[in-house]
């Protein structure tokens, strides 16, 4: 019995931990394939011990904001590196974080910042079109989001369920763009037109890949993952006549009242650098958004996409009225 | 005090009674019914035939049968989702509420045969020898012994009845929607965590209403079966059935464990498998000592619950860790984080303890009816004999309790370190920062790596438990033989 009780306390006190000072804890909804390279370096470099807390397929990208709600009382976390504006911008809603610009930041265009500074854009990823190419013809491809109600396309392709991940965010920038009436009247048609709901963009990534549908819409580092594993795979930036493709940086925030702001701020500094931008974009084809950083052919450039043109936090805003619009239009079956 | 907060919210029960809840309500209880039963069905005939017969390789069957309880839910729906793609009208059977009942009860016919297995141990043999010796053994079957064994029936059903009414990954991948579908878009999508909470207190509601009518149906009943003595199991030659019956169990492996599997090792090839290894090897010390002890604490915790609840009559206990058994994972994490994330017990959240508080609270409901089914089979009269000869709590609880009821500690801890190692929903929202665990390292890593590397993680994964688990069933054995 004294042998059993002993034990238990040394696991207890094992497990216990104890402060460390120098580290830095950071939670990203980023994919850990592509953030874990990039965290592991820069624990190399400034000897600070990152530790991570990474989201996943299976709770789309919510796992971690959730988390960060809840942890707002006594935070853990010190910097909140998203995917996407959407999830900075509730935060921020939610006051859990703090105004930082810092000077790496400055040749970074003010549409990817928060006005407040509430959180900076780096790395940006474009919504695009990815399609079977053994299935369907680049000259047959829609050009347009409009085009995808065209009868050719009936029940061949598909989008990740829009109350989730890029795709919601994707969706409120047609709003936000084309006004509420038209944005609701192109997803009738889509749902006219037997549009195909996934559970994810790895889901669409799959489906394509398989031949289970001709095209769907998804992220480019999804597209170039597809793309990488096989040749029977292609990409199309959409609207480059008309609204333009969505273009959805990466994001930081600094999290109010974090046990390690020292090192929150190194962190926050390394990752909007320029070398983060050159790594991110050969590990997953993301355009920088520091100017002149060159990269490879290969990789998609600003310059050479017409982007939508948006301002991310009215569109985070329009979000949360269209939901339940959303919720209905996904139920509709 | 989350879930208070929620049900004092009037607001709530509006959104609550409506239409669409109701009949996505329907559905659920309609999914997890067919497949409570196909499951109980399946793994009492398979559980009959591995106690109490003389079938062949039956210590091989026995773990090879588990087998389906080391896949994550997910990973076994992608598995089936590719073979069904390939028939014409195999993913309109998939992608349907049918396609969810299949994988379910593949799932949890294992955990069927594990808890009436430890039912039909104890069966005690001369009552199946009085029997046989006034009729045929069809009819000891039918009158004896599966009378004997309703509370295993009973809490085999009940637990795969709510295991499945509270499973999320697989109904969602399937696009069927159903209760925990939408409390999970309610918590994810619209951030709403008093809806989710109001919506998962049906989840709740159900389950105790369950539990009470268990309660009301067993309790005038005695299945006391234990003799005084240590008995052996009476089992019966099959004669010329037995490759018959082996070949039904070799069907079902087939298909429950081959065809999965199969898909999975087609999609994995040698490079992923290593790439796989290196990315798993940093969780698997942690993630298996994570599981044993969390196994141990729900073995010890759910002892002592499962005695409460039978010998001193506390039927509360039972309610209460159904609570925390049926409500989302989500919810149950979200509450342990507003609970343990303040600076007093900031050492407890900062530590892997909150990773084991988790799992008790999680599955201590499935540890205590497992031992609590096994203690209903074992007479009073044995710790009355004892507290007459002097013998204290602890020396009747070492000497007589849990040596008799032994087989139902082991299909406790088993189970337990079986979900505890796969075990996502809460562990992703509380784990540490700098923690990894097996489960989460293959959620995290499958948002965007080839289909190869997910299908190599999972099989090693299987790998890794399959051996754990035969450790564990020899272990099992040499004790007996001790």
């Amino acid at each position: 019995m004294k042998l059993f009780l002993s034990s238990i306390l040394f696991l207890f006190v094992l497990g216990c931990s104890k402060n460390e000072s120098n580290e830095v804890v950071v939670y990203t909804t980023v994919d850990q394939v592509f953030s874990q390279p990039i965290l592991k370096d820069f624990e190399k470099q400034s000897g600070i011990k990152v530790k991570a807390i990474y989201d996943t397929e299976e709770t789309k990208s919510t796992g971690v904001l959730n988390r960060l709600i809840a942890e707002n009382n006594n935070p853990q976390c010190d910097v909140f590196w998203s995917g996407d504006p959407v999830r900075a911008e509730i935060l921020k809603n939610k006051a859990i974080t703090d105004s930082y610009n810092p000077p790496i930041a400055s040749d970074i265009k003010d549409e990817f910042k928060d006005k407040d500074f509430n959180w900076i854009g780096f790395s940006a990823r474009a919504r695009v079109l990815i399609y079977n190419k053994k299935l369907i013809k680049k000259e047959e491809l829609p050009k347009s989001i409009f085009n995808f109600s065209n009868e050719k396309y009936r029940g061949k392709f598909a989008i990740a369920n829009p109350l989730f991940g890029t795709t919601s965010f994707h969706v409120a920038s047609w709003f936000s763009v084309l006004g509420d009436k038209k944005a609701k009247e192109l997803l009738k048609g889509f749902k006219k037109n037997n549009i195909i709901i996934a559970s994810s963009n790895g889901d669409i990534k799959k489906r394509v890949l398989n031949g289970d549908i001709w095209f769907g819409l998804t992220d480019t580092d999804d597209a170039f993952t597809a793309m990488n594993e096989s040749n029977d795979v292609d990409i199309l930036f959409l609207d480059q006549d008309g609204i333009g493709s969505l273009i959805i940086p990466n994001t930081l925030s600094l999290i109010k009242k974090s046990p390690n702001s020292k090192n929150a701020k190194k962190l926050f500094d390394y990752l909007l650098s320029s070398e983060t931008e050159k790594k991110l974009a050969l590990s997953c084809a993301q355009m920088p958004l520091h100017s002149g950083i060159k990269v490879k052919a290969t990789i998609p450039s600003l310059d050479a996409v017409v982007p939508m043109k948006i301002d991310y936090g009215r569109s985070a805003k329009k979000l949360e009225e269209i939901q339940h619009f959303l919720k209905a239009w996904v139920e509709d079956k | 005090m989350i879930v208070f907060d929620s049900l004092s919210n009037p607001s709530n029960y509006g959104e609550v009674f409506k239409q669409r809840t109701f009949s996505l309500l329907l559905k659920s209880l309609f999914i997890s019914f067919v497949a409570a039963s196909f499951s109980t069905i399946m793994g009492g005939f398979f559980a009959f035939f591995l106690t109490k017969t003389t079938i062949i390789f039956k210590n091989f069957l026995k773990p090879i049968f588990l087998i389906p309880l080391f896949l994550s839910p997910y990973i076994l729906t992608l598995s089936w989702v590719d073979f069904f793609s390939k028939f014409e009208s195999g993913k309109s059977f998939i992608y349907s509420f049918w396609g969810v009942i299949f994988i379910f009860t593949l799932i949890f016919t294992p955990l069927s045969m594990l808890i009436i297995s430890s039912g039909l141990v104890n069966v005690n043999s001369k009552l199946e020898e009085a029997g046989l010796m006034m009729t045929t053994y069809k009819k000891v079957i039918f009158n004896i012994i599966i009378p004997l064994i309703k509370p295993s029936i009973i809490s085999s059903f009940i637990l795969v009845f709510i295991l499945s009414l509270s499973e999320f990954s697989v109904p969602a991948f399937l696009h069927i929607d159903v209760l925990t579908t939408e409390i999970f878009t309610q918590f994810s999508a619209f951030y709403n965590y008093d809806l989710a909470i109001a919506n998962s207190m049906i989840l709740v509601f159900i389950s105790i209403s369950l539990l009470m009518l268990e309660r009301f149906y067993l309790s005038s009943a005695s299945f006391i079966t234990m003799g005084s003595k240590s008995q052996n199991i009476k089992t019966i030659e099959l004669n010329n059935l037995k490759y018959f019956i082996f070949s039904l169990y070799i069907l079902y492996i087939f298909i429950s464990i081959v065809i999965p599997v199969s898909i999975l090792t087609m999609h994995s090839c040698l490079d992923t498998f290593y790439k796989a290894f290196t990315l798993l090897k940093p969780t698997i010390y942690d993630s298996l000592l994570y599981s044993g002890i969390g196994a141990f604490v729900l073995l010890v915790f759910g002892a002592i619950f499962a005695y409460m609840s039978e010998r001193e009559k506390f039927p509360a206990i039972d309610s209460v860790l159904l609570i925390t058994f049926t409500i989302p994972s989500s919810v149950l994490g979200i509450a342990l984080i507003k609970f343990f994330n303040t600076p007093a017990l900031n050492f407890i959240y900062s530590s892997f303890w909150i990773i084991i508080i988790a799992y008790l609270g999680k599955f201590i409901f499935i540890s205590q009816k497992l031992i609590q089914s096994s203690i209903k089979q074992l007479p009073i009269s044995l710790e009355e004999s004892a507290t007459l000869v002097g013998a204290n709590f602890f020396t009747k609880m070492i000497k007589i309790v849990l040596p008799l009821v032994s087989h139902g500690l082991f299909s406790a801890f088993l189970i337990s370190f079986i979900f505890t190692l796969g075990e996502l929903g809460a562990t992703i929202l509380i784990y540490p920062a700098g923690t990894s665990l097996l489960p989460i390292k293959i959620y995290t890593i499958m948002a965007n790596a080839p289909q190869s590397l997910v299908s190599s993680m999972a099989l090693i994964i299987l790998l890794i438990t399959m051996c754990l688990l035969g450790l564990l069933f020899l272990g099992n054995r040499m004790l007996k033989w001790r």
